[in-house]
This record gives structure tokens, C-alpha cells and sequence, in this order.
């Protein structure tokens, strides 16, 4: 069984800094593996573990970050047996229609039997990609995977956690599915899977699709902060504290 | 703002028909809806829609993505435009088909919506709510799939009727066989809906302290959250109860900030409260810059003292 991946580098959200104009910089926030794309790894690591004949490749496509050794090597180290990158500088913020179509024509070229990737991805959060991925490759897809009961060679049968239900699923394969990110709890690799990481195989493919004129990414920016009262007391004497209390009458 | 001849509009869910319609009949002149019930097609009328196309199909293990194909067969027959859907899972996966199907873009969490020369413009939530992103949609169809909240919920008007057109199903090869469906049992937490919330962070030095602030709670009858490092790093506190970036959004009348230091990862899943109070001992702390009402002082001192003055 042969299982490829989806997997995108997105700058870590805890440094990013929101600018004086609202503009974000993310210079400062190194990449990452998105965090539903690692529940995709663990995914399918845990259907490898009990088919031993199962093979994971991830695919990756992005900018210049997914040239860093440092991030390859942290996705081989959690279970794959190897990655397929696709970077180019165009694809630095690269929407889904576009990501979607360069991992199908990958996708083709190494041929799958089931393809997981995370409902959608830290930064756009767009839960696109996966979905449009299986419509191109005109396979059944479905997203929002919470379980996977049982997978043999023709189907996958899993539960979708949806807003007020659970559905049961029969998937025939091959398929793609989307997974959310309450499916499992990804391991953290250890050092044996960090060492071994450095000797698996990364393949880089040049994969080039037109400009589709679809949607435009304008510009990202942060809200306007709310004007705000700003009545702060600096001090913890009993008076302060009354004062403060006296405040808070006003609303409470 | 410039409205579109048609808008189509498509529900999974029935209660939030209302919403797609409402901001289908803001956005054009003409709404069509697509419904796979008879119960459905009257409702959608009821909504003031123009139209209703009806997909026939008795297999109930069908799951609404293997609608895709017919759905794209009904809209390319009766003209490509706007397509929106309410934010649930399977309308998301839905529209990703249908974008492919009608090459359509397509955006997704949207928030905002408005119409320049036929092209759609989308607000929608990015980096866990961080920030809004501005995209464009260009192509001849375009999906927008909207987050809750985004239009108002207009009433039925059961005086409104008509006749549904009814289309054939189109099969799909690609089917999804539904075998089994169970409610879901609902988290009990739901700060979303809380009026009042107290909220702590770093500041609390041990777990048996957050009593301090569930006093406090009782007082104002609030519900208790916390920052990342509580839930998250600690794990003193459920996910449910954590507010910031990718997951509670919270709305509440008022907010109590204690100890948190009010960092944007945090701030983002509260500053839309309407008042904010912050206890801290950093005077240059960054909550002071969101708060209506602050004391910078300790918050053993100022939390038992506060919760206590209320009571009485």
C-alpha cells in the first residue's frame, strides 16, 4: 500500500510579530510542519504499523524555507520513508488552487493508493488543498476525519466528526482524505528516528503549472485595536484595590 | 456596492438556510437555491428565495459531497455566478469539489463580503485569527463560504411559496457510502456563549490556586478561561477553555485578565470583548493597552480582595 502525505512549513505563530501598520512580519518565526499535517504523518505512520507492507511518502510544495535541512530532515524523522519536495520562490504564498494542482501532477507521477492530509493548514487555514487535490485526481475525498476504524487493500471505513454528528464512512480506495486534528496525538520523534532521518531520501522536483488567475491574495493585515478606556490604577494598597473595586461597580 | 444578477445559495444544514439566503438576497437580484427536500424547498421559499432547484435522490446513504456532480450539472446549465454556503465541514469539502467542477474560486471563513466590477471580495480569518486576509475573486463562478454571524438571519415569511424545478441526480463515481450516523455529545464548555469571563495566566504560580479566580466567577457568575500556557504547557485546564490564536474566539460583555501578560496570540481571542480589566504586576505589560480597567499591583492581594468586595 502505497501512501503519500500532504505536508506545508508555516512560520511558527507564537513569533509572529504584528507591525504598527497591521502588516505581519514573519521573519523571526521559523518554520514548522503545520500541526494537522502532522496528524496526517502520524496518521498514516499508525496504518503502516499495521500493514507492514505500507510505504509513506510526504509531498511537500513551497518556498525557499522547504530548502532548509533542518525542517526536512524534522518531517523524515517522524515515519516517512521519504519526501518529495517541489520548491520554487513563486510558491512562497502559494493558494490552494495552485498548490492542489502541482501535488496532483506529483501525486500521478508517483502513483498512491491513499493520500492524507490535514483538514487545513496553521497559516491560511484555507481547507482547501486536500479536497481540490482528490477532485483533480477524481478519486473520492472527504474531509474532517476523526477515526480510522479499520483500511484492506479496496476501502477505508472511518468516522467524520461533523458539527452536531459522527458519520460512518466506507471509502473505496484509492481515495484522499482530509484528517482534523482530534484523530490522534502526533508523537514526538526520538533520537534513534532523528539520526536515521538523515539518511532518507529526499527527492526535489521541478513542477511547474500555469498562473491560474482564480483568486488573488491582496494583502494580509491585522485588525484595527479597539479604542479602549485605559482607567489603571498602579498600586495593590487597600485603598487602590477600593478604588479599583469602585471600577469595576460601574460594569459588574 | 454593485449586486450580482444571481446568487446561488446552498445549505447542509437546514438552520442555516436563513443566513446563505439572507446574504444572497443582500448580495443579488435574483436567488436561487439549491435543496435536496421537499421540506427544504419550502423553507428556502420561505426565505425569499427566487428559485429552487430540487436534486432528486432517494439513496439516504448518500453524504451530501456526492451531490457535487449535480449540483455543478444545475449551475452550468443555468448560468455560472456566485455560489454561497454556510461554514460547516461538509459545505467546505463540498465547495473545494465544486470549485474544481465550475473552475471557480473559491474562499473559505469568510467574514466579509462586497462586490466591485463582478469581482467578489473576501475578508476572511488567517494565522489562526492573527489577522484577516484579502482575497479576490475573479473567475466567472466564485464560492464564498461563509463564517457564522456574517449575515444577519432574516424571518420566514410562510406566505411565500412556490414550485420547485426538480433536476436528476447525476451519479458519481467517486461515491461515499454513509453507513452509520450518531449525534454528538456537545463539550459542556462553551465560552462562546458566556457573558462574562475570567481568565488567568502565568501569573498563577500553583494549580490549587485558580480557586482564587473560580471565586470570582461565582461572584460575577462568569465562566473561567485561561491563556496557552495553561491549558496548553500546564495542561491545568481543558483546550475548551483556552482563548487565542486557533481556538476560543471570545465575545464576551466583560473580560477579566489575570496575570496574563496579554501577548497578540493570546489578545486575538479576546480583544472583541467590550470591556476588558486586567489585574498584573507589570505595570508595562502589553494587556494594559487592551484594557478599559486595570490594576497593576499582586494578584494574591487583589483578587481575594476584589472577589470579596463584590460578594458583599
Amino acid at each position: 500500500m502505497k501512501i503519500l502525505v500532504g505536508c506545508k512549513l508555516v512560520p511558527e505563530d507564537q513569533d509572529i510579530v504584528v507591525q504598527n501598520d497591521g502588516t505581519l512580519d514573519t521573519s523571526k518565526a521559523a518554520p514548522k510542519i503545520s500541526q494537522f499535517d502532522l496528524n496526517a504523518i502520524q496518521t498514516a505512520v499508525d496504518i503502516k504499523k499495521e500493514n507492514a507492507n505500507a510505504t509513506i511518502t510526504a509531498l511537500s510544495v513551497g518556498g525557499k524555507k522547504l530548502e532548509n535541512v533542518k525542517v526536512r530532515k524534522d518531517m523524515l524523522s517522524r515515519g516517512l520513508d521519504e519526501l518529495v519536495v517541489v520548491t520554487n520562490e513563486k510558491y512562497e504564498n502559494i493558494l490552494p488552487h495552485q498548490t492542489s494542482k502541482i501535488l496532483s501532477e506529483v501525486a500521478k507521477e508517483q502513483g498512491f493508493d491513499l493520500i492524507i492530509c490535514g483538514d487545513g493548514s496553521g497559516d491560511l487555514y484555507a481547507q482547501q488543498t486536500g479536497i481540490k487535490l482528490g477532485a483533480l485526481l477524481d478519486v473520492p475525498t472527504v474531509n474532517g476525519i476523526s477515526e480510522i476504524v479499520s483500511i484492506d487493500e479496496n476501502k477505508i471505513i472511518a468516522k467524520r466528526a461533523l458539527e452536531n454528528e459522527v458519520e460512518v464512512l466506507e471509502v473505496p480506495l484509492p481515495a484522499v482524505i482530509c484528517v482534523s486534528a482530534d484523530i490522534n496525538e502526533p508523537s514526538i520523534p526520538g533520537m534513534k528516528a532523528i539520526l536515521a532521518a538523515g539518511k532518507k531520501p529526499v527527492n526535489v522536483k521541478e513542477v511547474v503549472v500555469e498562473d491560474s488567475a482564480l483568486v488573488d491574495l491582496v494583502e494580509i493585515r491585522a485588525p484595527k485595536k479597539k479604542e479602549r478606556a485605559h482607567i489603571i490604577i498602579e498600586g495593590d494598597s487597600e485603598d487602590q484595590i477600593a478604588e479599583f473595586v469602585n471600577n469595576l461597580r460601574k460594569i459588574i | 456596492m454593485s449586486k450580482l444578477s444571481n446568487v446561488w445559495v446552498f445549505s447542509d444544514t437546514y438552520s442555516r438556510l436563513a443566513e446563505v439566503i439572507s446574504g444572497g438576497l443582500e448580495l443579488g437580484q435574483n436567488v436561487k437555491a439549491i435543496v435536496l427536500t421537499e421540506d427544504e424547498s419550502k423553507e428556502a421559499f420561505a426565505y425569499g428565495a427566487n428559485e429552487v432547484f430540487l436534486i432528486e435522490n432517494s439513496d439516504s446513504n448518500n453524504i451530501v459531497e456526492n451531490y457535487s456532480k449535480s449540483i455543478a450539472k444545475v449551475i452550468m446549465n443555468e448560468g455560472k455566478s456566485l455560489i454561497l454556503m454556510p461554514g460547516t465541514k461538509r459545505c467546505k469539502s463540498l465547495a473545494s469539489l465544486l470549485s474544481i467542477e465550475l473552475e471557480a474560486g473559491l474562499v473559505t471563513e469568510v467574514s466579509e463580503i462586497n462586490i466591485e466590477n463582478n469581482n467578489i471580495n473576501c475578508r476572511h480569518m488567517v494565522y489562526g485569527g492573527l489577522a484577516n486576509g484579502l482575497e479576490t475573486i475573479t473567475s466567472e463562478a466564485s464560492i464564498a463560504v461563509i463564517a457564522s454571524g456574517t449575515f444577519e438571519n432574516i424571518q420566514k415569511d410562510e406566505s411565500k411559496t412556490g414550485e420547485a424545478q426538480k433536476v436528476d441526480f447525476v451519479e458519481n463515481k467517486n461515491s461515499i457510502k454513509c453507513i452509520e450516523k450518531t449525534s454528538k455529545e456537545g463539550s459542556s464548555v462553551d465560552l462562546n456563549k458566556a457573558k462574562s469571563i475570567v481568565a488567568i495566566g502565568r501569573g498563577i504560580s500553583k494549580q490549587e490556586d485558580i480557586s482564587l479566580a473560580e471565586e470570582l466567577c461565582k461572584v460575577m457568575d462568569a465562566e473561567l478561561g485561561c491563556s496557552r500556557p495553561i491549558a496548553e504547557g500546564e495542561k491545568w485546564m481543558e483546550h475548551e477553555r483556552y482563548i487565542g490564536i486557533s481556538s476560543v474566539m471570545a465575545k464576551p460583555e466583560i473580560y477579566v485578565a489575570i496575570g496574563i501578560s496579554g501577548q497578540i496570540q493570546h489578545m486575538v481571542g479576546a480583544k472583541d470583548s467590550q470591556t476588558i480589566i486586567a489585574i498584573n504586576k507589570d505595570k508595562n505589560a502589553p494587556i494594559f493597552d487592551y484594557a478599559d480597567y486595570g490594576i497593576v499591583g499582586d494578584l494574591y492581594t487583589v483578587l481575594p480582595a476584589v472577589t470579596k468586595a463584590l460578594k458583599g
